[in-house]
């Protein structure tokens, strides 16, 4: 039951009714924090005691951290919180990955160890919430806030069902304070919600799962069947099908959170408007790099213990950053890429920072343009190391993205009938509706275009019609959200 | 209370909005829903109401082996009574059972033909089947409590597709979804050729279809059975699509239904023929005792009702797999020869031989 489902649907309604049929706070929270572990539940019933047992731990891991003055029992506590959740999530996430490699590894130096015959399902969020509950006791180590009191409001911040499944990572000071007395819901957030909702279904159901099933999965899966053009429109339309994917769900799950009353932080900032590799990771996922940033690169030192170490510190948050995604080897190339771009790209900002010719040229509008060009190319690189079926395939993609030719093997075996450069029309209108957001949103940075909210009517109605798109134009059967399974 | 029903409080309005900007949708929808009716029939429904739209002087009644099998235009201009009829339609409902096409039949029928035939097959009689297009596209609230009343069984089943029917019709964009879609597949493919050529090609094909439909007296067969030849997927090794329609065979319910058809025509007047459809060989093989059992339940319905039932066999008409497109529906070839025969049954039956 995720948000684009039918069940959802009917879910959904009734816990808002019920919630906001409710006066009591206790009584909403209840409501709430048991309508979000039935979500989980609908998804993940085995697992439904990872969440509790990770909320039980986190929650008086807390309340310990605070109590304490012994500042070893403080530690003690926050280790226990912090190696539970690594714990769970390294059983279920990596423990296949691993297992897998010490078997290859042990078979390879001539050990007899058997082949894998067990398969892990990962639960609900898994690297969602331990991520929350880890940043809620770290802060509370840090007195950066103070621990929850009641279980009940801890447990809601844990299992708030909207970003529940994928995020965004919430964190404890960003929520804890909106909970106080259960947020009223005013005409914007009913309004907004609607907004984010109906155009995050849009993004998701039309572009996102339509990109896939008609051009995506076809070329990926089979790449030697399409020549070089078709390969450098498959990726393209793959960057454009991820980020409605994920920046879908995610609007839906900010605009859910609305009709609560609750307001979520945003996760992407017009990532494909980034000139630099820096840049596209303040604006992708913002919640996850600034997690990362704050409890994993500056504990580790950040840029203050010299040269050496800070390269080293970027490649390690990088190489971790791709592995939280997945536990497989083209995660890790594609965490190690991005700490290989971030440590090129923070030794080119070092070495020409503070020389006013190259200032004066970087901050000229030509080579933003060439910047930008050169970012999303190394972006689109990173992508087809995700997507790729096997790295046999996904080298051939590489190669037809920098420029090698590529004549399809199996022309004629082509689903589709290539129009514009490689791509069926259809496709590149889904490109261009995907991106829309980002023209509009660039044509507001160059201020060529004011910022201003269409009237209350106009809202309603695209958003209808963004909802009747989907009903009239999107496949039948919708995908799984692609950032659920990490 | 009158007041706050007409002043919302204010946080509601965007919902308010929001669904009057639904209905807004829905009603240009709804204004253009012939153009989507053409790109995507309900088939069904089309069929009855084409074949209502005028008195008929005859009706042939059945699932999709007359929609494949009976071209009207062949089998018109029989004698009568002494009368030529000339006015005959085909309600070929694909996937009908009995029920479905008792149902069909009293829709489509609103002046009793002089004539109506039911070209019934084994499937028709399963009550292991249960169809959901009937009740979904067909069943008025009559039809329905008859339904749910006679049939307690299934009557949570036929509730559930009767009003998820009517609640379709109720939101016009969702009734039309596919007609819309298949409208803006021509309309792209014809401004933007290469656009999205297989969508384009499932419209055409629609569009075909359709007006076949409103055209030709119902007689409107697929496509990949006009000129499709089991003997030729035979002899390719094309092994035969699952025929699941004959599976856990058992009788009884929709027999009921077979009566209600009988005593309906009784009463309206009109004369009932019945014509066993022909079957291939391996169709008869593999589902023997299905087939037995229906064979037994069309006799002792001639028998008790004293109904004419044609036995169009292979036999009789000399049908091998040549005349077929898959296992159970004819190509163009035995569809022409099958319509020509029940003419001439007809005729000498019309003259008052008994054939």
């Amino acid at each position: 039951m995720i948000f684009a489902n039918k069940a959802f649907l009917i879910f959904l309604p009734i816990v808002l009714v019920l919630y906001h049929g409710l006066n009591r706070r206790t009584h909403k929270y209840l409501v709430l924090t048991l309508a979000s572990w039935a979500f989980y539940a609908f998804v993940s019933p085995q697992y439904l005691w990872v969440i509790l047992l990770l909320t039980a731990i986190d929650y008086v891991a807390g309340r310990m951290i605070e109590d304490a003055r012994d500042d070893r029992v403080r530690k003690t506590w926050l280790t226990v919180s912090i190696v539970s959740n690594l714990a769970l999530l390294f059983a279920f996430k990596y423990s296949m990955f691993a297992y897998d490699n010490l078997a290859w590894l042990g078979q390879d130096l001539g050990y007899s160890i058997p082949s894998r015959a067990w398969y892990i399902l990962l639960p609900l969020g898994i690297s969602f919430h331990t991520f929350q509950g880890i940043s809620y006791t770290i802060d509370v180590y840090r007195r950066q806030i103070p621990a929850v009191r009641s279980a009940l409001d801890y447990a809601l911040f844990v299992a708030f069902f909207p970003q529940l499944a994928a995020g965004p990572i919430v964190r404890a000071v960003e929520f804890l304070p909106q909970m106080v007395t259960p947020p009223s819901v005013s005409a914007k957030q009913i309004s907004d919600g609607l907004w984010l909702f109906a155009t995050g279904l849009f993004k998701k159901l039309l572009i996102a799962d339509s990109l896939d099933v008609l051009f995506v999965s076809p070329v990926f899966d089979n790449p030697t069947a399409y020549d070089d053009a078709t390969h450098r429109w498959a990726a393209i339309a793959w960057a454009v099908q991820i980020y409605c994917d994920f920046s879908g769900y995610t609007d839906m799950a900010l605009g859910i959170a609305k009709w609560f009353g609750f307001e979520l932080p945003g996760n992407f900032r017009l990532p494909y408007l980034a000139t630099n590799i820096a840049d596209f990771w303040r604006r992708w996922h913002v919640s996850l790099s600034s997690w990362l940033r704050d409890y994993l690169y500056f504990p580790l030192g950040g840029s203050r213990g010299g040269a050496v170490r800070t390269y080293f510190n970027l490649m390690v948050l990088f190489v971790l950053c791709g592995l939280w995604h997945g536990a497989a080897w083209n995660w890790l190339a594609y965490g190690a890429f991005n700490g290989v771009l971030m440590g090129l790209h923070r030794a080119f900002d070092r070495l020409l920072t503070g020389i006013s010719w190259a200032d004066s040229l970087r901050a000229s509008p030509g080579w933003k343009v060439f910047a930008w060009v050169g970012s999303s190319f190394q972006f689109l690189i990173g992508l087809v190391l995700i997507r790729m079926v096997d790295w046999h395939g996904g080298l051939l993609l590489i190669r037809s993205l920098v420029g090698a030719e590529h004549a399809a093997e199996t022309a004629s075996n082509s689903p589709f009938v290539p129009q514009i450069a490689g791509a069926p029309g259809l496709v590149v209108l889904l490109i261009c509706l995907g991106l829309l957001g980002h023209v509009v949103g660039l044509l507001q940075e160059c201020r060529w275009l004011r910022a201003a909210r269409l009237p209350e009517f106009a809202r309603s109605m695209i958003a209808a019609l963004a909802i009747a798109g989907v009903l009239a134009f999107g496949p039948g059967v919708s995908k799984t959200f692609i950032y659920i399974q990490f | 209370m009158s007041e706050s029903f007409a002043k919302p409080p204010s946080r509601w309005r965007p919902v308010v909005r929001l669904l009057i900007a639904f209905v807004l949708i829905d009603l240009v929808v709804l204004g253009f829903r012939g153009t989507w009716e053409r790109h995507s029939p309900d088939d069904y429904a089309e069929r009855v109401t084409g074949c209502a739209a005028e008195p008929r002087e005859f009706v042939i009644i059945g699932g999709s082996p007359v929609a494949e099998g009976f071209n009207p235009e062949v089998v018109a201009g029989f004698e009568w009574k002494g009368q030529r009829l000339q006015n005959g339609y085909a309600v070929g409902l694909s996937g009908a059972t009995t029920s479905d096409n008792y149902i069909g039949a009293i829709h489509a029928c609103p002046t009793p033909p002089k004539v109506l035939v039911y070209g019934i097959t084994a499937s028709d009689l399963n009550d292991a089947r249960k169809e959901p297009h009937g009740p979904y596209s067909l069943m008025t609230p009559h039809d329905w409590v008859e339904w749910a009343s006679e049939r307690p069984r299934s009557a949570e089943w036929v509730t559930r597709h009767f009003l998820q029917g009517k609640l379709s019709k109720a939101w016009a964009l969702r009734r039309y979804r596919h007609g819309i879609r298949m409208w803006a597949a021509t309309a792209l493919e014809g401004e933007f050729p290469g656009t999205c050529p297989d969508a384009a090609l499932e419209a055409n094909e629609q569009l075909r279809y359709s007006k076949l439909l409103r055209t030709n007296r119902g007689y409107a067969p697929t496509l990949g059975f006009v000129k499709g030849r089991y003997d030729v997927a035979k002899a390719k090794g094309i092994k035969p699509a699952p025929f699941q329609f004959l599976d856990r065979y058992r009788t009884g319910e929709h027999l009921q239904y077979l009566h209600k058809l009988a005593d309906w025509a009784e009463r309206s007047g009109i004369d009932l023929i019945l014509v066993d459809m022909p079957i291939t060989a391996d169709l008869d093989a593999r589902y023997a005792e299905a087939f037995a059992e229906y064979r037994k339940r069309l006799g002792e319905f001639e028998a008790a009702r004293g109904v004419r039932v044609l036995r169009a066999t292979r036999e009789v008409l000399g049908f091998s797999d040549v005349d077929f497109a898959d296992v159970i529906h004819l190509n163009e070839v035995g569809a022409s020869k099958l319509s020509q025969w029940l003419h001439d049954r007809l005729s000498e039956a019309g003259g008052g031989s008994r054939p």
